[in-house]
């Protein structure tokens, strides 16, 4: 697979995988009922290509306005599966992109880089207009 | 017990392997003490437990924000709902106003009708005596039958009759210019330099019949030659309003009263007009909500609530200065306007 792009709903995330390039996208909102049917496609793309990406450079884009609960916990294991890929040479660099003036995202970034040991996890406080 | 559903993702899915580990490990415990058995499926129990705790509350946080959002998204909508229904009582508050302005036009027509009525009617009496009498004459002319006495009655009262003619006919015309004045200020509010006594007699006029009907007496005291530069057509419908006002409001039905217009200069670029009347007041708790669109007493009885609104509207819209109501309870009603002479800007 080289592409994986999920449009965004009112209540999900838009996916935007290039895993030809390397470049791995998610941005938008995260609230569904049920976050199985959110992340499961995306655990379920991502877990082979990291299997088969030692020794490659892959960037990952994370740009949430808002999560729920479930969601969070979804994002921790996203974490977790990242940190081991990169554990077993995936040079992997995490951007946890964030408005200025939104304190309760860089928290949650903060928060979620605490347990991380061998990805590269930056925060980054960006307009999204100014990209 | 997993949680995983068709998809085999489980949110859960690393902490349910530890725990089946566990469960292995405590199994190979076979040759452990029976107390390090016992504290290790402890352990593994009390993680199981654990984990079913975070399920719970990752559930119950969920739905609490499944329901905060479709809360919040209601109240979008029905923000949006409130501000298009703002919009539309505004829009419908301004077409009642305009619509109130011109029904106070049509009074202002109807009283200049009446005000005119007079002396156009006494005109055409004597008018009408005069060609009686000039029938009279003709007809003894014509006989060869004119006395001496016959002639100077004639004279008499051609004379008379054109004298009475010319005095109301110039009434009459001097009405008409004054109504005209008026009513194209009241409908063109242009700005103009003006005489203020001017402008309050002229309005006065075609207000006499109502004040007239109800036995009131008006009195204006106005220093002459106070030129203002300003709205004439604003200020007119502000001094009808407040005394359709008194009118309609001071007054029970068999009192008469005294109205006062008295204007004062307290500075050289600003003129003061006084109004008052000797009716029954404006009661304390209503006196902060006069000036309120649609606040009214009368309401069902030809209040529209809209009369002091348009007063407080031009005072300090066009004529860019202040109205304050004063007076005390059981002393009438008054109100101040303080005007700027001139209004700035074109």
């Amino acid at each position: 697979m080289d592409k994986l792009h999920i449009p965004a709903t009112e209540r999900s995330p838009e996916v935007d995988f290039d895993f030809a390039a390397g470049i791995l996208r998610l941005s938008g909102e995260s609230y569904p009922e049920d976050a199985s049917r959110v992340f499961g496609p995306i655990f379920g793309a991502l877990d082979p290509f990291l299997a088969g990406a030692a020794g490659r450079d892959i960037r990952f884009d994370i740009e949430m306005i808002y999560f729920n609960s479930s969601s969070a916990k979804a994002l921790m294991n996203l974490f977790q599966m990242l940190d081991r890929a990169a554990a077993s040479g995936v040079r992997l660099v995490v951007n946890w992109r964030f408005a200025p003036d939104d304190e309760t995202l860089r928290e949650f970034g903060e928060d979620f880089s605490e347990d991380l040991e061998h990805l590269a996890f930056n925060l980054v406080a960006a307009d999204a207009a100014a990209e | 017990m997993t949680e995983s559903d068709s998809s085999g993702f489980n949110l859960f899915d690393a902490e349910e392997r530890i725990l089946a580990e566990g469960r292995t490990l405590a199994e190979h415990l076979g040759d452990a003490s029976l107390e390090c058995r016992a504290g290790v499926e402890a352990l593994v129990k009390a993680y199981g437990k654990s984990i079913r705790e975070q399920r719970r509350l990752v559930k119950l946080s969920d739905r609490q924000q499944a329901q905060l959002a479709s809360l919040n998204q209601e109240l979008a909508g029905r923000t949006a709902q409130a501000e298009e229904a703002l919009a539309r009582l505004t829009e419908a508050q301004e077409t009642l106003v305009q619509a109130e302005k011109l029904a106070s036009l049509g009074a202002l027509v109807g009283g200049v009708a009446h005000e005119i009525n007079t002396p156009v009617g006494i005109a055409l009496s004597c008018a009408s005596h005069l060609a009686d009498a000039t029938g009279r004459l003709s007809a003894l002319y014509r006989a060869d039958d004119v006395g001496i006495d016959d002639f100077e009655t004639y004279l008499a009262t051609a004379a008379d009759t054109a004298a009475l003619i010319l005095a109301n006919c110039e009434r009459a015309a001097e009405l008409i210019r004054s109504f005209k004045q008026v009513a194209v200020d009241r409908t063109s509010s242009e700005r103009r330099t003006f005489d203020l006594a001017a402008t309050i007699a002229e309005t006065l006029v075609s207000l006499g019949p109502r004040l007239r009907q109800a036995g009131h007496r008006m009195t204006v005291a106005c220093p002459p030659g106070t030129i203002m530069d300003s709205y004439p057509g604003a200020l007119s419908q502000v001094l009808t309003n407040l005394v359709m006002n008194s009118i309609i409001h001071a007054y029970d039905d068999g009192m008469s009263g005294q109205l006062t217009i008295v204007v004062e200069r307290p500075r050289a670029d600003t003129v003061r007009i006084v109004y008052h009347d000797d009716g029954k007041g404006i009661a304390e708790e209503y006196r902060g909500r006069v000036f309120d669109p649609f606040f009214t007493t009368r309401r069902g009885t030809g209040g529209s609530g809209l009369g002091l609104h348009i007063v407080y509207n031009l005072v300090t819209g066009p004529l860019r200065g202040s109205v304050a109501v004063t007076g005390r309870a059981g002393q009438g009603a008054e109100f101040v306007l303080t005007l700027p002479i001139a209004v700035d800007g074109a």
